[in-house]
């Protein structure tokens, strides 16, 4: 299971990727709606990416679900403590 | 004094002209070019080359500051065609200097592409073909044939007819005349119109040199693009974005605005006989460039010059100055075919070539057929050859023939 500090490094990477702009600039608090105005294919292609590196079925709630970017990472480190 | 066009609708105004493409990266580069009459092909080495294709070279557009238009965010969403057609129009409606309150369901993008997204797909096919769960979820988006015109649309807001054009090699005439005609009915009072296509690939071009269509000049790149030459072997595949934009003429001269000249006439026609090759006599076409000339309420004997279509294939050359002898009786005027210079943009090509063909029209100077030494068809046509050809300030007729039979004639009348 990754530590939450590595979860967080991947969520922020991949997010950042996803929507060009840097690591850094992505935070515990963003919100990705509000902040950055994300659309639904960018969601998903984060969705996937993170399905891929953490091989993990990843509900399309669960990734709508998340006010900000911290809660997307404390729900994916409980989804990947989850007996599969 | 500025009247209505002799359709009864209203007259049509270029105001602003934005260019990607491998003779240059804004119109007056490009002009500059094509006057200098020199081949931009070049070789693909580390790449056509390794793989053993029968093709080494293209015309690529020059390198640019993608990141001065477009964000990191829309790059990666987005493939290398509508990447260059977002980047022409941009420089095309700061050029036209647009009134900021137009309402937006007036305003139209109307664009034209031969191959549309089947690079980007082509790409994802070999990334991806045998992982399809792993495929970019933008694959669809990305890859559509209707991308760049409804790209465009998000862009400005432009909530009028949005319409991409398929008329293979004439799609960027096509979609410059269809522009204009719902200016002139009045569906738009703008349109930001023209064409684009970026199919430098693998598959693409050797699927076009698979029919022998491509010149395999591949120790002389930038001779292998010469139209109406005796020693041509078939065309270049080029790449490129251009686009116009196109409003009333009267709101036009009513804001003040830069006209470089209107959109008189048009017309589009059909072979009908073969999937590939022109109708060898040429009648088809030459009934194209009569009807757009007729359209624009001129007759043959006030066109200035001619801008060919001009591809450097033995089956096009010979039947389009068939055509041209058809239309001009015998009496043709100057005529130049900036493909020698640019490559075969496909898409891209009859937008680009509209631009040039207006600009030269209206400086009164016809470019040389770039690689033009010897023609069997100098009897038919008045080929411009060696040095740029003057000429009085008059009309010119803009060919575009594409596969299938497609034949699509502008009329464009310089101001002055």
């Amino acid at each position: 299971m990754p530590s939450r500090e590595d979860l967080a490094l991947l969520v922020r990477t991949t997010v950042s990727d996803v929507l060009g702009t840097d690591a850094e600039d992505v935070h515990e608090r963003t919100s990705l709606v509000d902040d950055f105005g994300i659309d639904s294919l960018e969601l998903m292609e984060i969705g996937a990416r993170l399905e891929r590196a953490l091989k993990l079925r990843i509900a399309v709630e669960d990734l709508t679900s998340a006010r900000d970017v911290g809660e997307a990472i404390d729900l994916l480190r409980a989804r990947t403590a989850e007996p599969v | 004094m500025t009247g209505r066009h002799r359709s009864g609708g209203h007259r049509v105004a270029v105001t602003g002209i934005g260019v990607k493409s491998p003779a240059g990266n804004d119109l007056e580069e490009a002009y500059t070019t094509v006057l200098k009459a020199e081949g931009t092909a070049a070789s693909l080495a580390g790449w056509l080359v390794e793989q053993d294709h029968p093709v080494h070279f293209g015309c690529l557009v020059p390198p640019f500051d993608l990141e001065a238009y477009l964000t990191r965010r829309e790059t990666r969403q987005i493939d290398r065609t509508t990447q260059l057609l977002l980047c022409a129009a941009a420089d095309a409606v700061a050029d036209a200097r647009l009134p900021a309150d137009l309402p937006p369901e007036r305003v139209g993008a109307q664009i034209g592409t031969g191959i549309g997204g089947l690079p980007s797909m082509e790409a994802v096919t070999l990334s991806h073909g045998d992982r399809p769960r792993e495929m970019p979820v933008h694959t669809v988006p990305r890859t559509m044939a209707n991308s760049p015109a409804c790209r465009l649309a998000m862009r400005y807001g432009y909530q009028g007819a949005c319409t991409t054009y398929s008329s293979a090699c004439a799609s960027g005439t096509t979609a410059v005349g269809e522009a204009a005609r719902k200016i002139r009915y009045g569906e738009l009072d703008v349109a930001v119109a023209g064409g684009v296509d970026s199919a430098v690939t693998t598959v693409v071009v050797g699927a076009f040199a698979r029919m022998r269509a491509m010149s395999t000049r591949n120790a002389e790149p930038e001779l292998a693009s010469r139209p109406f030459d005796v020693d041509r072997d078939g065309f270049v595949m080029g790449e490129g974005a251009a686009v116009l934009v196109l409003e009333r003429m009267d709101s036009a001269r009513t804001r003040g605005a830069r006209v470089y000249g209107e959109i008189a006439g048009y017309a589009d026609t059909c072979d009908a006989s073969h999937i590939v090759a022109p109708r060898e006599d040429g009648e088809t076409a030459a009934r194209c460039m009569r009807q757009a000339i007729a359209d624009a309420g001129l007759r043959p004997a006030d066109i200035g010059h001619v801008n060919a279509h001009g591809t450097s294939t033995l089956l096009n050359d010979r039947a389009e100055a068939r055509a041209v002898d058809r239309c001009f009786a015998g009496q043709p005027p100057p005529l130049t075919a900036v493909k020698g210079v640019t490559g075969h943009l496909i898409g891209g090509s009859g937008a680009l070539e509209a631009a040039l063909a207006l600009l030269c029209a209206e400086r009164g100077l016809v470019p040389p057929i770039a690689n033009l030494r010897a023609s069997a068809e100098s009897d038919l046509v008045d080929l411009v050859v060696a040095a740029p050809r003057t000429v009085p300030t008059a009309p010119v007729l803009s060919n575009s023939f594409g596969f299938g039979g497609q034949n699509a004639c502008l009329v464009l009348v310089p101001e002055g």
